[in-house]
């Protein structure tokens, strides 16, 4: 199979992940397409690792480091989110806010970020 | 012997300095204080006076190159010394005094009246608050006079030119309770110092073009006729400026202000002549350059007239003595334009004896009156016969009557201006012979109104500050009737010394000026024998309000001139803190407002931080591709 | 010898950090004057060893590698131009001591100040010995943060915004000057300012000059400060304490037009003929225009404050002539004026201090009669300052207009007539404005509004508040509860008068910096309110001058007055090394 296929098949997957982490507004989506960004390399690792026949398999061994990160960066995500969703009662990433610079009278009794989400 | 000339100029500053700091330590009273000074401002003064003499009489048995100028036969010496040379950079400074004839009559004038006056102060100012401090600046004056005289360099003669300035600033506003004063000390000083600038700027001029700033050097070197030109005008805006000539006119009436020994004293002898005394130092290089003596011829003219007839239109004694003045000095400066520098001196000498002595007795009578308004005067010639009989010579004299010294010494100046040629010469000539007439006439009306007729003095209680004293009884203390008695002598006599000098008289001109003068004086003492409790000046009928307002010159200087400057500076303070600064602060709001700005894409969103991040990646992708 | 200008830079640091120590910090004014007298005697020192044969060569050199990777060196020295510099600066710091003894300053803490000023003096005198551009910066830089402290923490009412508007200003024009000096340093290769000058400006290109001169020129004006980027000296003048005022106007803004003489016209003379008309220009304009803003000012240090950036028109005016007789009047007048203005800000203190203001309406008048010692010497500062013959002032505005009479050849002559005809006239005006606040302030009566009744003999004069005070009850008038000054009744119509314009200056202040504290307020609501909050603080008894004031203030009177009578003992150091540091490139 001409390395083409699996790498097309990679770039329309990171595609779909950048599209997902810049444009979805729920957090839990957004790292759900941080894993497909991952995956989509872990694909075009092995790929190219096949294609050039490497003889130290660099690409499979660092699709093998790609995976155990994304595991622990996913699970890391989800406890913050977790976190949030605990104080906040919202994963909504544009509600997320407090770190703006613009100074907006603080509105009393309700906490920044919350509401219909 | 240069040591001479610098004692005579430095006795006085040493006595201003003793008098300035010295006068109250260890003395107990007000009184001690009061006579240490009179000590202080006399014997200097005294000493000065003699070492003058004693000077003349050197330079008249001396010998020297002679220059040709009018005083050479009589005072042929000269003396000259430097004390050190200041390099400028360009053009040198020389610290030099000289004596000549000139500097040696002058200086005569100088000091005779400075210490009749310094005597007459000590009665006129007995009970006057600051006198130590009053005689210090009449010594301080007397010394810058002095340095001006004997200034053998433009520079040196410019520093002493601006210190009898300021020590006229500081009399002037001696009584400086009263606001009033002091403004016209103020005025008075701001005038002559716009005629200053241009008097530098002439003096640059005159030094730029002759290598260096002696006086020597600037007369003998040979300079473009436009130059010279140039630097005499620039010089006449200073000679205007101290010598009170039209259009720096005004300060000189609002300067009777001050206490009458210092008009006297600096607005009727010394300072206001110093203008002219400049013009006669420096005369070769005038007679180079016509137009200047043309402009300065009809500047005169129309000086001599005007003030003559606001002087017949005062009711102030003091203020009618000072637009006389600059009548007078008008004559000299008219002299001066028409080619004869020997009238013009002679008639500066002169006026200064007899104005001297009119102001002297003008302070008595004040001092006897308490007030300064003719109309408050009347019949004193029994209560002052010493007054009286001195200010009559006093009045004669500037009336032109003989024998007085007025009557030779104005007949000079109008022989002079009947020889003289330039294209103004005839409406100078015209101007002259007319205020004649109106100087007789207004001499008559104050003469008449102050001496006879109903006596009208009513002792006032508190006389206003800016008088000195109230009605004791007495004519004056002799402290001042003596230098009023020594001062008419050569008030009277002076003028027969003239031929001696190589001033003829010509009788042609004398008898029609004579004639002119009785004429003025004769239609005022018709009036007054009409009526005379009414002022004769009423003969100048609806003219009268402008004369007595000096045509209102005044008013249109602070029309055009101060009020304009004063609204211009309240707009730049205006403008200071709008514009200049409201643009220091605007860049500070500029870059605040920048910020801002910038802070939009701070907005908390971190998908909008990571779209920065892939954008600024696929850039530098691009870039790493496209440029390699 | 040459150890003398390394120490004149170290005595004064080792005295600040010895000031830390607690022993010495509680007297720590007395050990202020100590180490400044120490100061001024070096200072002494270095002017009487100096070789007056010589004045044009630089003597006293040190000279060591410092940063051998920037080519920066230690390198100090001094000559004609930077010697009266020198000592005018040890002797007014010394002065402000003396002067600090016996008037402790207003916001307390007399220890930090003193360690303060003795910072300030090592960058003072630092810059005018220094001998390398970088070295001269660095010097130039240090002065900044301590005069940044003496005003935001020992100043008046608007002391923190005045601060930070100086700071922020000057560092500003330092940074343009950085530029400056390292275009230079690329174009000539060597940091050096003896060799710089030696050069003539010959190896840089007059293009690299032109640029080279107007970033070293923008830097050093606002220093100096020039017509139109002076607006930081009114605020900072007016609120600094007294000792702030008088080392700022005495030798800081020194430093600007030092660097002038000393870096921008010998280094680079194809730019400064480039610019220098638009100098003069800008120097005229600065006349002009402080002139005719002293005339409207009503704060008395405010007018003396615009009074320096008319008088440092004349220095520049000379400058841009670009002849020795221009170079020497803007140096006379350099040191004349830092003698002068010493003497009145240190006048205008002693004023404020007794009255609780320097707002000329409410001073009243006659204070010549209240306090004739500070009233006399008062009138003679003002006639010093403007420029009367025979005192200090004269020299320098006298050559300055000589040398823009014939400035130097490839400049339009036209062109400097006219500034120097203006410049003439900004010496009436400045006479108008001085004499017109002399009358304001120290003629008249001592209490107006008092009903005309019969004159008294002068008696002796009204010395304390309380009696005054008296004066005002029997007359009935509404009498200020706190200042013997103008009565209410004068004080408020006049305030009516000039509220609006208070107001307009006041909101436009107060919008930009946003301070709707009390400062923009009380100005907003017209001067009484903040004033009476301040006049708490540091008011002593109404008593003529003190000894330490007369200590501080004789000589400077006297030092005026010799240089008034005899100008060579100045003329004859710096016309030599004038003439040497313009070389045969410009003609006279």
């Amino acid at each position: 199979m001409h390395v083409v296929y699996p790498v097309v098949v990679s770039a329309l997957l990171f595609s779909i992940g950048v599209y997902g982490v810049l444009a979805r507004r729920n957090a839990i989506l957004v790292l759900m397409s941080v894993e497909l960004m991952l995956n989509a390399v872990n694909l075009n690792l092995v790929a190219f690792d096949v294609w050039l026949r490497d003889r130290l398999h660099g690409g499979q061994v660092l699709t093998l480091f790609v995976i155990v990160i994304a595991a622990a960066e996913v699970g890391l995500g989800l406890a913050i989110v977790l976190a949030v969703f605990r104080t906040r009662r919202t994963v909504d990433v544009d509600r997320l806010r407090a770190l703006a610079e613009v100074v907006r009278a603080p509105d009393p009794g309700r906490p920044d970020g919350e509401g219909a989400s | 012997m240069t040591a001479v000339v610098a004692l005579i100029v430095l006795l006085p500053f040493a006595a201003a300095v003793a008098g300035l700091l010295a006068t109250r330590l260890g003395t107990r009273t007000e009184r001690m204080a009061y006579r240490r000074a009179a000590w202080f401002a006399i014997a200097p003064g005294a000493a000065s006076a003699a070492l003058t003499v004693w000077l003349a009489v050197a330079l008249a048995h001396g010998t020297g190159v002679s220059e040709g100028r009018f005083w050479s036969e009589l005072l042929p010496g000269r003396v000259e010394g430097t004390l050190t040379v200041v390099e400028t950079g360009s053009v040198p400074i020389s610290l030099t005094l000289r004596a000549d004839g000139l500097s040696v009559l002058a200086g005569i004038l100088v000091v005779v009246v400075a210490l009749a006056v310094q005597v007459y102060s000590v009665g006129y100012m007995r009970d006057e608050p600051r006198y130590p401090s009053y005689s210090a600046f009449v010594s301080l004056f007397t010394s810058a006079m002095l340095l001006v005289v004997y200034a053998g360099d433009l520079i040196v003669l410019y520093v002493g030119w601006e210190i009898m300035g300021l020590c006229s600033y500081l009399l002037i506003g001696h009584w400086w309770e009263d606001r009033a004063n002091s403004r016209a000390a103020v005025k008075a000083f701001l005038v002559t110092r716009l005629g200053d600038v241009g008097f530098l700027f002439g003096i640059f001029v005159l030094g730029a073009a002759a290598g260096g700033f002696r006086i020597d050097d600037v007369l003998r070197a040979d300079i473009p006729r436009g130059t010279l030109v140039a630097a005499t005008l620039l010089l006449l805006a200073g000679v205007a400026g101290k010598s009170a000539q039209v259009p720096l006119q005004t300060w000189l009436p609002d300067a009777m202000a001050g206490p009458t020994p210092i008009s006297a004293l600096i607005h009727a002898a010394t300072m206001v002549a110093a203008g002219i005394f400049v013009v006669a130092r420096l005369y070769p290089a005038f007679l180079a350059a016509p137009p200047t003596l043309d402009v300065l011829g009809v500047v005169a003219a129309v000086g001599m007239l005007g003030a003559a007839l606001a002087a017949l239109a005062q009711d102030d004694l003091k203020r009618v003595l000072a637009y006389s003045t600059i009548s007078q000095l008008a004559y000299m400066a008219a002299a001066l334009a028409a080619g004869s520098d020997r009238a013009a001196m002679f008639h500066l000498v002169s006026h200064g004896a007899f104005k001297a002595l009119l102001f002297l007795c003008a302070g008595l009578v004040i001092h006897h009156v308490g007030s300064n308004l003719i109309s408050h005067m009347g019949g004193l010639r029994t209560a002052l016969p010493v007054t009286f009989w001195t200010m009559t010579i006093g009045f004669a004299a500037l009336a032109g009557l003989p024998p007085a010294s007025g009557f030779f010494s104005k007949d000079a100046v109008i022989s002079a201006i009947e020889h003289g040629t330039g294209p103004a010469q005839p409406f100078v000539y015209a101007s002259a012979l007319l205020t004649v007439g109106v100087t007789g006439a207004y001499a008559a009306r104050a003469w008449l109104r102050t001496f006879f007729g109903p006596a009208r003095i009513e002792p006032l209680p508190e006389p206003p500050p800016g008088v000195a004293h109230v009605f004791d009884g007495r004519e004056a203390p002799p402290s001042m009737l003596w230098p009023a008695g020594v001062l008419a002598v050569p008030a009277l006599l002076l003028g027969l010394a003239g031929p001696a000098a190589g001033v003829e008289v010509e009788w042609g001109p004398a008898a029609v000026s004579l004639a002119v003068a009785l004429l003025g004086a004769g239609i005022v003492y018709a009036l007054w024998r009409a009526a005379p409790e009414q002022d004769p000046a009423r003969l100048l009928g609806p003219f009268r309000a402008p004369c007595e307002r000096a045509f209102h010159v005044d008013a249109v200087y602070a029309a055009l001139v101060v009020r304009p400057v004063l609204r211009l500076a309240r707009g730049v303070v205006r403008a200071d803190a709008r514009v200049v600064d409201g643009a220091v602060r605007g860049s500070g709001r500029a870059t605040l407002g920048l910020s801002g700005l910038v802070r939009l894409a701070q907005n908390g969103n971190a998908q909008l931080y990571v779209t920065g991040l892939l954008a600024g990646l696929v850039l530098i992708a691009v870039a790493a591709v496209v440029l390699t | 010898m040459s150890w003398l200008p390394i120490a004149l830079v170290a005595v004064p640091l080792l005295g600040a950090v010895v000031s830390a120590v607690p022993a010495v910090r509680d007297r720590a004014v007395a050990w202020g004057i100590a180490v400044s007298g120490v100061v001024l005697v070096l200072a002494v020192a270095l002017a009487a060893v100096f070789d007056h044969a010589r004045p044009a060569g630089m003597q006293l050199q040190t000279d060591r590698p410092w940063i051998p990777g920037l080519g920066l060196r230690f390198h100090l020295g001094v000559d004609g131009v930077s010697l009266p510099l020198v000592v005018l600066t040890a002797l007014l710091t010394f002065l402000c001591f003396v002067h600090l003894a016996g008037h402790p300053p207003a916001g307390g803490r007399p220890a930090a100040l003193v360690v303060t000023l003795l910072v300030l003096e090592v960058g003072m005198i630092g810059t005018f010995l220094a001998l390398d551009l970088l070295l001269f910066f660095v010097f130039f830089e240090v002065v900044l943060v301590p005069m940044y402290f003496v005003i935001a923490l020992w100043g008046g009412a608007g002391r923190r915004a005045a601060a930070v508007k100086f700071i922020l200003y000057t560092l500003l024009g330092s940074a343009v000057l950085l530029i400056g000096l390292l275009v230079v340093r690329t174009q000539a290769g060597t940091l050096d300012m003896v060799a710089l000058a030696g050069r003539h400006g010959s190896g840089m290109a007059r293009s690299a000059q032109i640029l080279a001169f107007l970033a070293i020129g923008l830097g050093l004006a606002v220093k100096t400060p020039m017509w139109p980027l002076h607006t930081w000296l009114p605020d900072a003048h007016t609120e600094a304490p007294t000792v702030g005022s008088v080392l700022l106007a005495g030798v800081l803004l020194k430093m600007g037009s030092y660097g002038f003489a000393r870096i921008a016209i010998p280094v680079l003379p194809e730019g400064a003929a480039a610019l220098a008309p638009w100098l003069g220009a800008f120097a005229v304009a600065g006349i002009a225009y402080g002139s005719l803003a002293c005339l409207a000012q009503r704060d008395l240090k405010r007018m003396i404050a615009y009074s320096s950036v008319g008088h440092m028109g004349f220095v520049l005016l000379g400058f841009a002539s670009l002849t020795p007789v221009g170079l020497n009047g803007a140096l006379f007048a350099n040191v004349a004026h830092g003698l002068i203005t010493g003497l009145l800000f240190f006048l205008a203190g002693a004023v404020k201090e007794r009255y609780g203001t320097a707002d000329m309406v409410r001073l009243g008048g006659g204070m010549l009669r209240r306090l004739p010692y500070i009233g006399s010497l008062l009138t003679f500062a003002c006639v010093a300052s403007l420029g009367l013959p025979g005192l200090a002032g004269f020299w320098g505005e006298m050559l300055a207009l000589l040398g823009a009479f014939s400035p130097a050849a490839g400049l339009s002559r036209p062109l400097f007539l006219v500034f120097m005809a203006v410049g003439g006239l900004g010496t009436v005006l400045t006479a108008a404005y001085f004499l017109g606040m002399l009358s304001r302030v120290t003629h008249g009566r001592v209490v107006e509004n008092v009903p005309a009744g019969p004159l008294e003999p002068p008696g002796p004069p009204v010395a304390t508040a309380e009696g005054v005070r008296e004066v005002l009850s029997e007359a009935g008038e509404g009498a200020e509860p706190v200042e013997p000054v103008a009565t209410g009744a004068a004080v408020a119509a006049l305030d009516r008068e000039w509220a609006e314009q208070e107001i307009a200056r006041a909101s436009a202040v107060a919008a930009d910096e946003g301070e709707a504290g009390a400062t923009g307020a009380a100005r907003a609501h017209g001067p009484g309110v903040a004033d009476a909050a301040e006049v708490g603080r540091g008011r002593r008894p109404f008593g003529d001058v003190t000894v330490h004031e007369l200590a501080a203030w004789l000589p400077l009177v006297a030092l005026i007055v010799l240089f008034g009578l005899w100008p060579k003992a100045l003329l004859a150091v710096t016309t030599p090394a004038v003439q040497s540091l313009l070389g045969s490139g410009v003609a006279p």
